[in-house]
């Protein structure tokens, strides 16, 4: 499954909890595609999925907006 | 006829010759120049290395023959001169080409000889690949190295503007690079935090840094080239490219010779008017002193930007008139790869070493609307004196809008503004521009609020040194839970913000506590909330963790 979040417009914390909860609510296997215009995103995403433990496929920048997609490796 | 002549060709020179010529139509204007080259922007150097800059002459304002051309001056390359006879006004000059001695009879001199960068001498210095970068000769000779493939490794001596942007550079073209710094921090002039910042995105960006320690000798192989450089502690650094940026020294000895009086900075001594002890010569740009602006003293803050405001100054007093030169503020800006880092006034350094009582703060913004995409993140750094409220100082990086907010402060600190002035200004904005509540507003309104005693906060650095002296910390992280998780601070207590109030029995009262979050707002309120309960000492963490420049856990 393929989950897609918006979280265009949010400052930190939001995009970052909007992800943990897409997350949460997801099975192992399934994909969360997450739009997000803070930039401070791109390290916590990063960070934030070595230590959950969920794969960062994919995360790229096209104008001023973020996009990235995690594979849900357990529930977090 | 008057007779004008001006020994320097680059930025103070030739912007001193140009307005003698508007100021006095009827004048005969010469400059003489030691260099090839001529009004060259030397700013540009760095970005001709990377390839940014295609061409040489791209880099070049204007060409002699246009000054000839265009403005009527005689403009002699590769002429140095070498005495001033201010008796007689008559200046001695080498053509270097010809290897002949002219004499220049003068009613007004102006001296523009510059800065040169310094080397110390040491072992191996002379081998083949160890470079400076002022000239354009010189970046051409860095450059076609890079271009050639003949640098595989290189290294850069200093972590000032200079140093930074040669290595971005040199990283830009792909080439491994380290960069050795004997200070514990770079950027001079920034308060450690600060530079911390940058310290950090450099080496994200693949930049190896090494600081506290010096370069103290080079080895060459047998055809000359250098090799490797040896460092204070006994280590080693292949090297095939290095690139000597430790700063540099104004060129006084031609002045100094003939009697002109050079002040405490070494540079030239000028007055209001940059007309130095000897009337009728006047000295400007890099080779000369400035007033600064804030403290009682003279200064040397060898800036382009400088060179060629003071250089029209010049044109106009001695054509005649008086326009003062009040004074500097020791602005500067510089970009690193993603980063831009500007500053200006004291810095808290400074500030103390001039005997001010001061109040600072370190704000993290945004430089647009948060809902309009493209926005970045800004921080600010202000320094106040705790009796007046004047503002002292400030520095703002980020990779953001740095520039917009850094003149506005530049502004606002010419004309003696207080804290409470900046949180008040009709600041232009519209989304796509600024936040409602620019970045440097807001700075100011935190920085307000510490001043009344509102909020107390603490810097990372004094945390972070605090800590490894054994001292006792609260440290509460009122961050989200997924927030938490991706890492804080050693040894600290997780309460989001949200349980404060209902989990406030598990702190202790009577401890030094710290807050943190993301950006500090956070930990505003909270501390709001636990002063309001009576605990003893409350602080936030100032920058919080964006900027908290540690590893985390
Ligand atoms: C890599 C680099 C990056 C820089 N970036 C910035 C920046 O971003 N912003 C900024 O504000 N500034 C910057 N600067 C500083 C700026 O370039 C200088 O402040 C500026 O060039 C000073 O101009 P000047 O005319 O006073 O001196 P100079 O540029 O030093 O020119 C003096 C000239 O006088 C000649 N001369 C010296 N002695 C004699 C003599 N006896 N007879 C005849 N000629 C003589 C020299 O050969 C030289 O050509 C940078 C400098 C460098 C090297």
């Amino acid at each position: 499954m393929e989950i897609r979040v918006n979280a265009k417009g949010l400052q930190c914390p939001g995009p970052l909890l909007q992800l943990s909860n897409a997350v949460k609510s997801a099975q192992a296997g399934d994909r969360v595609l997450i739009e997000v215009s803070d930039f401070g995103f791109k390290k916590d995403i990063d960070k934030w999925c070595k230590k959950t433990g969920n794969t960062l496929i994919s995360l790229d920048e096209k104008d001023s907006i973020l996009s990235a997609v995690v594979e849900v490796v357990r529930k977090a | 006829m008057m007779r004008i002549l001006v020994i320097g060709g680059v930025a103070a020179g030739t912007k001193a010759a140009a307005k003698l010529r508007r100021e006095l139509p009827s004048s005969v204007i010469t400059v003489v120049t030691s260099d090839r080259h001529v009004s060259y922007a030397g700013c540009g150097l760095p970005y001709f290395i990377g390839g940014i800059i295609k061409e040489e002459r791209e880099l070049v304002v204007k060409a002699p023959r246009l000054f000839k051309e265009e403005n009527g001056i005689e403009i002699l390359t590769l002429h140095q001169a070498v005495r001033i006879e201010p008796e007689a006004k008559k200046v001695e000059v080498i053509d270097l080409e010809k290897q002949v001695h002219k004499v220049f009879d003068y009613d007004l001199l102006v001296i523009s000889t510059g800065a040169s960068p310094f080397v110390p001498r040491m072992e191996g210095i002379d081998l083949d690949g160890i470079q400076v970068l002022r000239t354009i000769d010189d970046a051409r000779e860095i450059r076609d190295r890079v271009d050639q493939n003949a640098a595989r490794q290189a290294l850069v001596v200093g972590g000032g503007f200079i140093g930074l942007e040669v290595a971005e550079n040199l990283v830009h073209r792909g080439i491994p690079t380290t960069l050795v710094e004997f200070q514990p921090q770079i950027l001079p002039g920034y308060d450690l935090e600060m530079a911390l910042i940058a310290e950090n995105h450099l080496v994200e960006k693949g930049l190896r840094l090494i600081k506290n320690r010096k370069v103290v000798a080079f080895e060459g192989d047998p055809l000359g080239k250098v090799q490797n450089a040896k460092l204070d502690g006994g280590e080693v650094l292949a090297a095939d490219l290095a690139v000597w940026a430790t700063g540099v020294r104004p060129n006084v000895e031609l002045a100094r010779s003939c009697g002109i009086v050079i002040g405490p900075t070494g540079a030239i001594q000028v007055d209001e008017r940059m007309e130095t002890n000897i009337p009728g010569i006047f000295a400007v740009g890099d080779c000369a002193e400035n007033q600064h602006l804030l403290l009682d003293r003279p200064v040397w803050f060898p800036m382009g930007s400088t060179a060629n405001k003071a250089g029209r100054i010049v044109g106009i007093n001695a054509s005649g008139g008086s326009k003062r030169m009040p004074g500097l503020l020791g602005t500067n800006i510089v970009k690193l790869f993603d980063l831009n880092a500007a500053r200006t006034g004291l810095s808290t350094r400074e500030a103390l070493e001039a005997g001010f009582d001061i109040e600072t703060v370190l704000v993290p913004a945004n430089d647009k609307a948060h809902y309009y995409p493209g926005y970045r993140n800004v921080n600010t750094k202000l320094i106040a004196d705790r009796k007046t409220h004047r503002v002292l100082g400030g520095q703002i990086i980020g990779e953001g809008v740095v520039d917009k907010p850094i003149d506005i402060l530049v502004t606002a600190i010419s004309f003696g503004a207080t804290v409470e002035d900046l949180t008040t200004l009709d600041l232009a904005y519209a989304p796509p521009f600024s936040m409602a509540m620019s970045s440097l507003i807001t700075a100011a309104n935190v920085l307000e609020n510490k001043l009344t005693g509102k909020v107390q906060g603490i810097l990372p650095t004094e945390l972070f040194e605090r800590m490894e002296g054994g001292e006792d910390f609260q440290i509460v992280d009122l961050r989200s839970e997924p927030e938490f998780i991706i890492g804080t601070i050693e040894g600290a207590l997780h309460i989001p913000l949200t349980e404060l109030s209902s989990r406030i029995g598990e702190l202790d009262p009577a401890r030094e506590t710290v807050l943190l979050c993301k950006y500090g707002k956070r930990s505003y309120l909270g501390a709001r909330e636990l002063t309001h309960a009576g605990f003893e000492k409350v602080e936030i963490l100032e920058g919080g963790l964006l900027l908290y420049p540690y590893e985390t856990v």
